[in-house]
């Protein structure tokens, strides 16, 4: 990776310009696998050069989509149109405006409500008895 | 379902008769419209917990968040992939995107299915893409041995987990999880009951993963190009969590004694994996190892069953999926521009690039769990859970979470903070398409701290 720096406009020592033959691979890497190894070496160019070249000399509106200048716009605007306004926007109001599922919402606040209703009251907030102690049928003593 | 999976598959052919010009914003217009769509999952029509019913796949409040996570990733990917793979040959790039889109495809198919051996065949399946990815795409040597340790591990460890399936589907007569969450508790008293037991959960472990059979993650996370990267830690490792949700269903009482060295791990994996970041030079094996360090706090709330533990999981999970994609973004514009993931190269960066460092500062932030994003909130559920099993587990998630801190700020002040060096003198200027990845990345993100309940299962 050092020996990219050349590319940054800083100059190197003579053995980095140079590549001695040590190196692993002499040959160039083959369009679609990428370099097996990392060391091929740019000459150090200037950005007007045969090197990489950045895409704002030619097109200084990029975007970062396309060097096209025309898709490259349109892209920009498809990204942003379907990303921001469509999804998040018109999404999130589509979730905000989902219904209660199961009604746990309406349940925190039925509880709130009840809680303070019943502290004005001065009542208990909860009865003692889960059940209702006179829907308690018993059976009488006397029986079998 | 069919509204989000055919025109998923039908991207497919959209990539490849694509007119050349055309191709990315074609599909990126086409994933952003299914992403959209998938919103429709969290309105869930029925009473019962599952939704949108058919013979083989439904949605629940479990695995709704985790389908938008996937299909709201789909877009990200093509958008961060546009740029390394501009001047290869244009069949490539139409393979590169298949790839993506069949991922997609697999992975919905996964959290949807409601037969465990659907889940399975489509866990197995997520393999083959995320495989050729990393191996064809990756830009180093590295990429063959990456490719190698994740498929075997992954492989090896699912193996039992086949077994195990079938001994399940022998005993209780069934594997459909409509089904399976009425069963009574088997009888698990042997040590073959134990052995099984482990066999349904090592493939779920190995993939969250787990400290100790986490070995495959920074290689594979570091070698994959960064659609591979995001795709892995935004969504695969949570397929294993979702794993785990599934099949605690059916281990009931096996569970409460067997989890002991697991939870160890787990939280031993926090403290560790952690550490491990404060020491790393390479940005994207920081991220990879901070993804280890959470999901051993996802694997912990799992494990102790509880509702708080099981809802903290799936928010940290989600939460984790957006940052830790966000950060690796991150990582991606970096290596862009100087062709190393040396985390000492560029340094100072907020002087040249001031508005990438306040993407920075937002993903760093989420990755330490800064309130009140929804990170913070999973952590703190699964947190509370653990003290509520065991007092001495805050010794362990607490300096977790003190790690966590240091290495997000170690990350942000050595990128961001401090001089910029003399040997960055030609960066290009951020690109609005990689301000507009963090942006999908971190509004969500944002906006679920608005509304918590859309990712916290079955938990209000």
């Amino acid at each position: 990776m050092l020996t990219r720096l050349p590319r940054l406009g800083v100059s190197l020592p003579r053995l980095l310009c140079n590549p001695p033959a040590r190196f692993v691979s002499q040959s160039k890497p083959s369009g679609s696998a990428g370099a097996a190894s990392v060391t091929e070496l740019h000459p150090p160019e200037e950005k007007s050069g045969h090197g990489e070249v950045s895409p704002y000399v030619k097109n200084p509106d990029y975007h970062g989509f396309s060097r096209d200048p025309v898709v490259d716009e349109w892209n920009m605007r498809v990204g942003f149109f379907f990303g921001i306004s469509v999804a998040l926007v018109i999404g999130g109001t589509f979730i905000h405006y989902l219904p209660d599922h199961g009604m746990r919402e309406w349940a925190r606040r039925e509880a709130e409500r009840v809680v303070l209703q019943r502290e004005q009251e001065g009542a208990p907030l909860l009865s003692e008895y889960y059940f209702d102690p006179e829907k308690i049928v018993l059976p009488s003593s006397g029986e079998q | 379902m069919l509204k989000i999976l055919i025109p998923t598959l039908m991207l497919i052919p959209t990539a490849w008769f694509a007119p050349p010009k055309w191709l990315w914003p074609l599909t990126l217009m086409g994933s952003l419209l299914i992403a959209v769509t998938s919103f429709s999952w969290f309105k869930s029509t029925s009473e019962v917990g599952w939704t949108t019913l058919n013979s083989y796949m439904a949605t629940d409040p479990l695995s709704t968040p985790l389908l938008a996570l996937t299909c709201w990733l789909l877009p990200l990917m093509i958008l961060a992939s546009q740029h390394h793979t501009h001047n290869e040959p244009l069949n490539r790039q139409r393979t590169y995107l298949t790839l993506l889109i069949s991922l997609q495809f697999f992975l919905i198919l996964a959290f949807s299915a409601t037969e465990l051996i659907m889940f399975y065949v489509m866990f197995e399946a997520t393999l083959l893409p995320t495989l050729m990815i990393i191996t064809r795409w990756g830009n180093q040597a590295e990429r063959l041995n990456a490719g190698m340790y994740f498929l075997f591990y992954t492989l090896a460890s699912s193996l039992p987990l086949l077994v195990a399936l079938l001994i399940l589907q022998n005993t209780s007569g069934t594997l459909s999880l409509l089904t399976l969450q009425y069963m009574s508790p088997m009888s698990l008293t042997t040590h073959a009951d134990k052995l099984w037991w482990v066999g349904c959960l090592l493939a779920f472990l190995v993939k969250m993963p787990l400290y100790g059979v986490h070995l495959w993650l920074p290689k594979a996370h570091v070698e994959a190009p960064i659609a591979g990267s995001m795709i892995l830690a935004a969504v695969l490792l949570k397929l294993g969590g979702f794993g785990m949700m599934r099949m605690m269903l059916v281990l009931e009482p096996l569970t409460k004694e067997m989890l002991y060295p697991f939870i160890v791990f787990a939280l031993w994996g926090i403290v560790m994996a952690g550490s491990i970041c404060l020491r790393q030079t390479d940005l994207k094996s920081l991220i990879a190892y901070s993804s280890v360090s959470h999901m051993g706090l996802v694997v912990a709330g799992i494990l102790v069953q509880t509702p708080w533990g099981f809802a903290g999981a799936l928010i940290l999970m989600i939460a984790h999926g957006l940052t830790s994609s966000a950060l690796f973004c991150l990582a991606n514009t970096n290596y862009e521009r100087i062709h190393s993931r040396s985390i000492l190269l560029a340094r100072g960066l907020h002087m040249v690039l001031p508005l990438m460092a306040t993407w920075w500062f937002f993903a760093s932030m989420a990755n330490l769990a800064l309130p009140p994003l929804p990170n913070l909130m999973g952590e703190l559920m699964i947190i509370t859970s653990l003290i509520g099993w065991s007092y001495w587990t805050l010794a362990l998630t607490g300096t977790g979470m003190l790690i966590t801190a240091s290495y997000s700020m170690y990350m942000f002040i050595t990128t961001q903070r401090g001089p910029l060096p003399n040997h960055l003198v030609a960066l290009d200027p951020s690109h609005t398409r990689e301000h507009l990845i963090m942006a999908l990345h971190l509004l969500p993100l944002i906006l679920l701290i608005l509304n918590p309940q859309l990712i916290s299962g079955w938990v209000n």
